[in-house]
């Protein structure tokens, strides 16, 4: 048989109207016996023919389908058997096995030679297996999680040994998918901080709170967002689309009417900044530059893997921002990672990404309400809250004002101070007034009001307060009197004088007094101490009596007497002139009782010229005396008594004061 | 519109202000600031219809006590060695300075300024500094913030370079 033949033979199989139908039937037999022999076997035994050789019969079967099937295996056995034959090759054998193999299996044969072959070739069976495999892990994913279990541990090997080959892949696989798994997180933190605000916020009330109260319902925010929200301002007023590597501008949006610098410039600049902030400051890899400070403007800056949004924003945006900032940089890594990958310097691609720069560009106005009628209600709620983190100074600020208050109260109240303005400019108090030189210290008083001085600019200009005590105290530093004057001015700005003084000083004084502003009115009840003493030092020179033993003698002891005498009247007669007085002294001669009153005045006269003698002896002027005798005409109580005797033999004096010198001079 | 960054390296005092002064605003000053950090400014340069955003970052110069950050010259296309002619070590300075920069970036085209070229009489630079240079086949020009020399051409040929690459 030829190859030719097996191929007609090959065809006819597949079709009967080419072969006999005997044939067909016996082939059918054959492979039915040789393929399917436990059916067989089955349907014998229901039949009940051939029961008695079934061994014998399956043994020549099963060496048959050795033969045809495992040619290889026949073939050694062959050669074993029949080892002197020396040509295996033209085996007759062989050729009418193959010709048998052919007509029993035909073409399912090479198939299934063909499918050995498939399973030997690891690439045959690569690409055979590579063609089912996806839908198989479908299919066994849908009945039951084992696959998932074998896998996990390659996986978890697969992605370490990615993330230590360059970990930026897998982290820019992840950018667009953790942002909002990340954000989402920090979102409900937030949320149980705006709750706790919240439960703060509920106690306080004030219409302004209603209202945001209402907007919280209707807008479906916390009300502490709302607060929030309202209290807030700020203006995002340029956004940077930043090439990350080369810190070259992508894209650049200004909101309107905002003066810019050159976007180029501050792109690089703002570039470099980070970097030198990453290097400077040795910070993980990982952690970015996220804020910028110049002046009032804050630099927002988001990172994606590829670029960098930066905003340049006005006063204080909310977190919302970044988060917009977020969804931007985001959005642009998603939809433009084909353009950012190849970037080599052309920026025109990244036009596309104006609208979510744009979308950056945020704008927020703080409210002005109309001031209610009663201000005092208003300050609820807000005010609660912006306690809350102006407290510190806040308590600094209404301490101050308070002291402030406290002091120019006491300047208020002090007499001879009079304030004319006060205000407070710039955190410093100012003020200015009049002030009478003799009153308090307006600087001591801010030591005392518990202010610092230097919180305190004053001006202060002299003037003259008519305030009785300050008129009396005028008085007192003008007129400057003894301490045994006292001056007192009542209510109706009248002086009163009383007390001693010399009389000089009453004289200046009542010149001086008609100078002192202030004092409507005097009167003088000074006694003029000069003559005061004038007077006790006259009376102590008339209480002196000089005694005598008989005649003109004098008794042993007044010698001494005489001496003190002289000393007195010299003091007198000093001070006298001081004032411009003159004195003149009289000294009476005295006798007892006893004898004839003649003799007694010659006696007398005679003892008052001893006296006056002795007087001139020491010194003394002998035109300020005149001498007298009076006899016994004077005697003193007791004139009988032997002792009373002795006493009335006597000199006594008596002393004159003169008014003026000229009188004096006149009397010389 | 294409832009591109360069950036300025050298050691100390060797001009790199100087030159970017010139190129950008035709000034140039005696006065010696040195520069902290980096400056940054911007040229636009035209080759026919193309036009080109030059983004020069000006980086302060490499001494003793400051090596030159490579972070600031990541994502760079090109860049200039800055020497300056009166100044041998310079030129050291600048052949350290080019090996740590391709370590740090890569091979981007570059060039070497051989600096203060007015000053004649005190170059530097001897033959054996040229043989040198011209063993290492880079490409050298002869420049002077002072005069102008060079600079244009410096800066054109760096560009054309870089759109080359
Ligand atoms: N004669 C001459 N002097 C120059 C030239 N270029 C720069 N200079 C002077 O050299 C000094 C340094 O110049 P800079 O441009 O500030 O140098 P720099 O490289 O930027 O210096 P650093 O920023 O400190 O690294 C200055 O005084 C310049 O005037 C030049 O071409 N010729
Ligand atoms: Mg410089």
């Amino acid at each position: 048989m030829t190859d030719s033949s097996t191929s007609d033979i090959f065809n006819g199989a597949s079709n009967n109207n080419h072969l006999p139908t005997q044939e067909e039937d016996v082939l059918a037999a054959l492979r039915t016996l040789l393929f399917n022999p436990e059916q067989i076997e089955t349907s014998e035994q229901q039949t009940g023919e051939k029961n008695t050789s079934p061994n014998l019969e399956e043994d020549v079967l099963e060496q048959l389908r050795t033969l045809i099937f495992s040619p290889d295996d026949a073939q050694v056995d062959n050669v074993q058997q029949q080892s002197s034959q020396k040509n295996p090759a033209a085996n007759p054998d062989e050729d009418v096995l193959g010709e048998l193999r052919s007509l029993l299996v035909g073409d399912d044969y090479q198939k299934l030679t063909k499918l050995q072959e498939r399973l030997d070739d690891p690439k045959l069976y690569a690409a055979d297996l590579s063609q089912v495999l996806a839908e198989a892990i479908i299919l066994r994913s849908l009945q039951d999680q084992q696959l998932a279990k074998a896998l996990v541990p390659s996986i978890e090997e697969a992605i370490k040994v990615s993330v230590r080959k360059d970990f930026k892949i897998l982290a820019n696989a992840l950018f667009p998918v953790m942002g909002p798994a990340i954000r989402k997180a920090i979102a409900s933190a937030l949320n149980v901080m705006m709750q706790s605000l919240n439960q703060t916020l509920n106690h306080s009330f004030s219409p302004q709170s209603f209202k945001w109260r209402l907007e919280a319902r209707q807008t479906g925010k916390s009300f502490a967002e709302v607060v929030l929200l309202r209290t807030l301002l700020y203006r995002v007023e340029q956004v940077f689309l930043i090439h990350k590597e080369t810190g070259l501008l992508l894209q650049h949006v200004v909101a309107k009417a905002v003066t810019t610098q050159d976007g180029d410039l501050v792109s690089a600049m703002l570039t470099a900044i980070k970097d030198f902030v990453h290097d400077s400051f040795h910070v993980h890899q990982s952690d970015t530059l996220e804020t910028l400070h110049f002046g009032e403007l804050t630099i927002w800056i988001e990172e994606g893997p590829q670029a960098i949004l930066a905003g340049v924003i006005r006063g204080n945006a909310p977190q919302e921002v970044r988060a917009v900032f977020h969804d931007a940089i985001e959005s642009i890594h998603l939809e433009q990672s084909n353009i950012l990958h190849s970037f080599d310097g052309n920026t025109t691609p990244f036009e596309a990404c104006r609208p979510y720069l744009e979308g950056c560009l945020l704008v927020q106005f703080e409210v002005k309400e109309p001031k209610p009628k009663n201000q005092k209600l208003i300050i609820g709620s807000v005010l609660g809250a912006i306690l809350i983190a102006v407290g510190p100074w806040l308590f600094l600020y209404i301490r101050d004002q308070q002291r402030w208050a406290n002091y120019l109260e006491k300047l208020n109240a002090e007499r001879g101070i009079v304030v004319v303005s006060a205000d407070k400019r710039h955190g410093k108090f100012f003020i200015s007034g009049l002030r009478d030189p003799l009153a308090a210290d307006p600087l001591m008083l801010i030591s005392s009001a518990n202010l610092s001085p230097a919180q305190v600019t004053s001006r202060w200009e002299n003037y003259l307060s008519e305030a009785p005590k300050f008129v009396e105290t005028r008085t007192k530093q003008v007129l400057q009197p003894p301490q045994s004057v006292s001056l007192k001015v009542d209510n109706n700005a009248i002086l009163y004088a009383t007390g001693y003084a010399s009389a000089e000083w009453i004289a200046e004084s009542k010149k001086l007094v008609q100078l002192i502003p202030g004092v409507n009115k005097v009167y003088l009840n000074i006694v003029d101490t000069d003559l005061r003493e004038l007077e006790s030092a006259k009376k102590k020179i008339e209480n002196y009596e000089v005694h005598f033993l008989n005649g003109t003698q004098l008794l042993p002891s007044q010698d001494s007497k005489i001496q003190s005498l002289v000393k007195e009247i010299q003091k007198l007669s000093n001070s006298a002139q001081s004032i411009n007085k003159g004195i003149r002294i009289q000294i009476v001669g005295h006798t007892d009782a006893g004898g004839s009153e003649n003799a007694n005045i010659t006696l007398s006269q005679a003892r008052a010229q001893k006296v006056l003698s002795m007087f001139v002896s020491q010194g003394l002027k002998a035109t300020n005396f005149t001498t007298q005798g009076v006899g016994s005409r004077e005697p003193l109580p007791d004139n009988l008594s032997k002792q009373g005797k002795i006493f009335n033999r006597r000199v006594s004096f008596k002393v004159f004061l003169t008014d003026t010198l000229n009188r004096k001079s006149d009397q010389r | 519109m294409i832009q591109k960054k360069i950036c300025m390296v050298g050691a100390f005092a060797t001009g790199k202000t100087s030159l970017v002064e010139r190129f950008v605003k035709s000034i140039y000053s005696n006065i010696y600031h040195t520069t902290v950090g980096v400056k940054i400014d911007k040229k636009l340069v035209k080759f026919g219809e193309q036009e080109l955003n030059l983004i020069l970052w000006d980086i302060h110069g490499e001494d003793e006590f400051q090596k030159v950050r490579m972070s600031y010259l990541r994502g760079s296309s090109g860049y200039f060695l800055v020497v300056d002619g009166s100044r041998r070590y310079t030129l050291e300075t600048a052949f350290s300075l080019q090996q740590r920069v391709e370590d740090a970036i890569g091979e981007v085209p570059f060039i070497l300024i051989l600096n203060k070229a007015d000053l004649i009489d005190e170059s530097e630079i001897d033959d054996a500094a040229m043989a040198e240079l011209s063993q290492k086949n880079w490409t050298v020009i002869k420049g002077s913030a002072k005069t102008g020399l060079g600079v244009e051409e410096a800066f054109g040929t760096l560009a054309k370079k870089m759109l080359e690459a």
